[in-house]
């Protein structure tokens, strides 16, 4: 009962038709070109910059999976491949406008011992990736970089990394599986630890804008369904 | 795909003469939008990032200016007497130190100046060129008055959804600004209570009174504004223009 490609489509258009206020994305783009110019004159130190524009888009991302929770009625996630087709045609859709393409990347196959042989199907698929490649960055939109930025290793956009980190991790999948220590139905509650980063952007004179996002490991608590 | 005719206009007539202004709205690309509710939550963050990053520019700052005077090449700042703000001649914005030891509590005034500071800088960019992106296609004003009038029109529209509630001025370079319900500052409350919510406005109006200044400085009228929070979420700006602009 997978919710197809198209569905999500549909969805993302209709959260976006539905927010109530738009904003022109022009100030956006000033406003946070304005921001990257501010903090790399005050911290002088790319690396630096690209550490507090992550950190700051995992301040918006922890509020703004409250909003799309709230607003959208997305169901629970299967697995990881569907949470980055909601990523990128619903959330990007409803928030940003734009739908980014996804490639689903192959999870590495599992280390033989098995470290503490439980969740054997968790484990299976941490390592998972997806890519989403934006056609249109509304941030860069009059954005030029000179050589020693481009020298200097910023990623102009890294404040979406740090969103969609944010994001995940509030995010709670359900996997309902049979628990053999509690003998009934358990659903699992997991949250995802991810790690987002940029793996080429056109600012920097690459073909494409590329963001890649990889499921480092799930944090899972277990709890019975019949509680509460 | 049906063929279509081209518009070939001749560059040196002029292209509203011949092209119906509904083709030459065409020209130009949708206007692109995004979510009002992300542009909030930006703007906070964006407030707290900046707090962090002039701390540590604040940090740095001094510490230069500490090994300089350890090293004979400035006075040591003497506790009462202010020391020379410095400028860095950055871009846009300018980070000015004024080091008054006197009184408690200016550290924390210092940094909220240099949050302030910040915040205003970036109002003046994104003011100054959103309002060359709108007034692309039309003339300048040759009145100060139709510039503030834009400024209250079209810039609060485009900004903050709403126009001015009330303009008032003196006819001697002097207008006063008046939105009963700002929208930076509407949802702001302060578990403090009401003053500290003021304190706190008064942070969070500085970047629209540099949006302000910048469109303003854009449209070729350079002058001061200076926003003030009684009572919130009312809000007033005001604006002191040369005379005889």
């Amino acid at each position: 009962m997978a919710t197809t490609s198209k569905q999500y489509k549909n969805i993302g258009e209709d959260l976006w038709k539905g927010r109530a206020e738009k904003i022109n994305a022009e100030l956006f783009a000033l406003t946070y070109g304005a921001l990257v110019v501010q903090l790399l004159q005050d911290y002088e130190d790319y690396a630096e910059v690209n550490k507090q524009l992550e950190k700051m888009g995992y301040n918006i991302g922890t509020r703004l999976i409250e909003d799309f929770l709230a607003k959208s009625a997305i169901g629970r996630c299967a697995d990881f491949r569907e949470v980055g087709e909601v990523v990128s045609k619903v959330g990007f859709k409803s928030f940003l406008n734009i739908t980014p393409s996804i490639t689903h990347g192959v999870a590495p196959p599992p280390p033989s011992p098995k470290p503490d042989g439980g969740a054997s199907t968790t484990q299976a698929s941490a390592g998972s990736t997806f890519t989403l490649t934006l056609d249109e960055n509304p941030l860069a939109e009059f954005v030029e970089l000179p050589e020693e930025v481009l020298e200097g290793g910023l990623w102009f956009s890294n404040v979406l990394c740090g969103v969609i980190r944010g994001a995940l991790e509030m995010v709670v999948i359900h996997f309902a599986q049979l628990s053999p220590s509690l003998k009934t139905n358990s659903s699992r509650q997991v949250q995802m630890q991810v790690q987002v980063d940029f793996i080429s952007d056109v600012l920097r004179g690459d073909e494409s804008t590329e963001i890649r996002v990889k499921l480092v490991k799930y944090l899972e608590e277990e709890v019975p369904i019949g509680d509460d | 795909m049906s063929g279509r005719n081209s518009i070939q206009v001749n560059p040196s007539i002029p292209a509203s003469s011949l092209v119906p202004s509904s083709l030459a709205a065409l020209a130009d690309p949708p206007i692109r939008q995004i979510d009002a509710a992300a542009m909030d939550y930006f703007l906070i963050e964006l407030v707290n990032t900046l707090r962090e990053s002039s701390a540590v520019a604040t940090a740095r700052q001094k510490k230069v200016e500490k090994e300089m005077a350890e090293a004979g090449l400035l006075p040591p700042p003497a506790p009462a007497a202010p020391t020379v703000p410095k400028k860095e001649s950055a871009r846009d914005s300018v980070t000015s130190l004024n080091s008054k030891s006197s009184g408690k509590g200016t550290a924390v005034d210092e940094e909220e100046e240099a949050v302030r500071v910040r915040l205003e800088a970036i109002g003046v960019h994104v003011g100054a060129n959103f309002t060359e992106r709108l007034c692309r296609d039309r003339p300048l004003f040759s009145e100060t008055l139709d510039a503030i009038k834009f400024v209250c029109k079209d810039i609060w529209a485009a900004c903050w959804e709403k126009q001015v509630d009330n303009l008032r001025t003196n006819h001697r370079g002097i207008y006063v600004l008046q939105d009963n319900a700002f929208k930076p500052i509407s949802r702001l409350s302060s578990w403090q209570g009401r003053p500290d919510a003021v304190k706190r406005a008064r942070l969070y109006v500085a970047m629209p009174a540099g949006v302000i200044r910048g469109a303003l400085s854009r449209l070729g009228f350079h002058g001061t504004v200076t926003p003030e929070v009684t009572a919130l979420p009312q809000c007033t700006f005001q604006v002191k223009l040369p005379k005889g602009t």
